[in-house]
């Protein structure tokens, strides 16, 4: 039973972490690797807010996205608008921006900013408590995770087929030009999908982070985590993310229930390979894999 | 007063001239015919119309591949729009729909539509789109389809829809009748003269092939290379020796 509950708790958030850099690639076409980074970003913004400025949790939080998002709107607007259609170049603007953020934020006494020192930056639980469920015990925090996926998951279906932005996301998403001649603007879209996308990656961090603690080196990680769910489930596939992240977080756990934490990392890695092998264009890659057949 | 007014148009692709001085214009309400053969520069001039060159141009820059060159001016309404996006071409009412319709494929025939209908508000997307089924009507028993699914006739139709949902006051039609039936052929050359009387949309249509579009224009341009060979009303050029002998077989 406990590896059902955590193995959904593992998968949601998976699918937290990859939906907003699924989201960006899908729409725009863009790798954002700072997508690691802006979620830390937000955890150290909502944890710096909370202690050091003394505001009022919720008011952090709101506060960090924001900041999220426009980061991800100046990111764009400044740096990769030049580099459009250059995927090599995508990805090393992208992630020279998520070391200057990641390593900028190790920086220590320039102008009074403190950055990491320690492992003692932790951010609150949004209720404290636990429940039992089944006979296994499941502390709040989990359970706010699994329905915010859920939610953020649903609301982000809504937002993209019942709304006119949405709409143009989804449009720009499946043909650029013929989206243009309807009159979406392509570099007003792509802006808004990496506002979104880095919103999404801040989002993921203040419900996941009260697990944890925050720390530079989890940008790396969770840059990776979302490489590899949106690799496995098929580049720029919403549904093939949200399917890859349950195939990983349930991969994880049961081996780890299985044989130990140690091969949790081999398992990972492992079964990118083996889907990879039998599947290149990734679970529900449909795209790619009509161009492969052309 | 012509809604749309070209004059010394040349488009390079590289060294190669795409299109050569070309002088074209469109009355408002009327249907413009721009008839030639494959490579005669048909769809260079949509995309130079609808802007459509300036993204191709800009991406091809960026990736260091061919070099796009576009000389001259396009009047529309009055004011030059040579360089204006076409997004911002779009709002402005021009609208094309493009040679091998390009249906979103992931999307069901009602979102195509709605995708379609992102300029518009409430009301004339509520009321065009009764205009679509009604004149298209078989598109109505597949609205939950995919896009990528439907038979030529069926995308084509949907494109159509498509753009009509964008409000235009400049329809620029892109080879609509490539690779159908003639069945669907007449079909929907009815439906392009009944677009022009009902909602007097000014259209531009491009076809190679022009003897079913002839009868319904009422100005027309003949391209060939990339230079406009001829010009004339409807039954001018249906009465020209040239034309006669390289669209009737006469």
């Amino acid at each position: 039973m406990d590896i059902v509950i955590y193995g959904t708790v593992n998968s949601i958030v998976f699918a937290l972490i990859a939906v907003g850099f699924t989201l960006v690639y899908g729409v725009s076409r863009i790798p954002n690797f700072a997508h690691g980074s802006i979620y830390v970003l937000v955890g150290f913004l909502t944890w710096s807010f909370v202690n050091d400025l003394r505001m009022n949790y919720a008011l952090a939080i709101l506060l960090s996205l924001t900041i999220a998002a426009v980061v991800g709107f100046i990111m764009y607007r400044f740096i990769l608008i030049r580099l459009r259609g250059m995927a090599t170049s995508e990805i090393i603007a992208s992630f020279a921006v998520s070391l200057v953020i990641l390593e900028g934020l190790r920086m220590q006494g320039i102008g009074g900013f403190k950055g990491f020192i320690g492992p003692f930056y932790v951010l609150r639980p949004f209720i404290e408590g636990k429940m039992n469920i089944w006979g296994v015990f499941v502390d709040f925090q989990r359970l706010i995770i699994i329905g915010g996926g859920i939610a953020v998951v649903g609301l982000l279906w809504l937002f993209t087929h019942h709304t006119k932005m949405g709409l143009s996301l989804r449009a720009i998403a499946q043909d650029e030009r013929a989206a243009m001649m309807l009159g979406v603007n392509s570099d007003r879209t792509a802006m808004i999908s990496l506002s979104i996308g880095s919103a999404l990656a801040g989002l993921a961090a203040v419900i996941i982070l009260p697990l944890g603690s925050v720390t530079a080196e989890a940008g790396y990680k969770v840059l990776i985590y979302a490489l590899a769910v949106s690799i496995i489930g098929g580049l720029g596939s919403w549904a093939g993310a949200v399917l890859a992240s349950f195939v990983i977080g349930f991969a994880m756990k049961i081996s780890t229930a299985m044989f130990g934490a140690v091969w949790e990392s081999v398992v990972l890695v492992g079964t990118i390979i083996l889907i990879l092998l039998f599947k290149p264009s990734g679970l529900l890659g449909k795209q790619k894999e009509l161009e492969e057949r052309v | 007063m012509s809604m749309l007014e070209v004059s010394s148009l040349m488009v390079f692709y590289e060294n190669a001239l795409a299109i050569n001085n070309v002088d074209l214009r469109c009355q408002k309400g009327e249907i413009t015919g721009v008839f030639g053969a494959n490579s005669a520069g048909k769809s260079t001039l949509m995309y130079t119309i609808s802007g459509i060159i300036l993204d191709i141009e800009k991406k091809e820059r960026m990736r260091g591949g061919e070099r796009v060159t576009v000389l001259g001016s396009i009047y529309y309404e009055g004011a030059d729009i040579i360089f204006m996006e076409t997004s911002d071409r779009a709002k402005k009412g021009i609208i094309l729909c493009p040679e091998r319709r390009r249906i979103f494929p992931e999307s069901s025939v009602l979102e195509n539509l709605k995708i379609g209908g992102i300029l518009a508000t409430r009301a004339q997307a509520k009321k065009t789109l009764d205009y679509v089924f009604t004149m298209f009507s078989p598109l109505k028993g597949l609205k939950k389809r995919e896009g990528g699914f439907l038979s030529g006739g069926e995308q084509q139709m949907l494109a159509i829809g498509r753009a009509l949902m964008a409000q235009p006051k400049l329809l620029l039609l892109d080879e609509p009748l490539l690779g159908l039936s003639p069945m669907m052929e007449e079909i929907l050359v009815r439906a392009i003269e009944d677009i022009n009387e009902t909602t007097g949309i000014t259209i531009l249509i491009s076809e190679q092939y022009a003897r079913p579009i002839l009868p319904i224009i009422h100005h027309g341009y003949v391209l060939e290379n990339g230079v406009s060979v001829l010009e004339g009303t409807s039954q001018e050029l249906m009465d020209n020796p040239d034309v006669k002998s390289a669209y009737f077989g006469i």
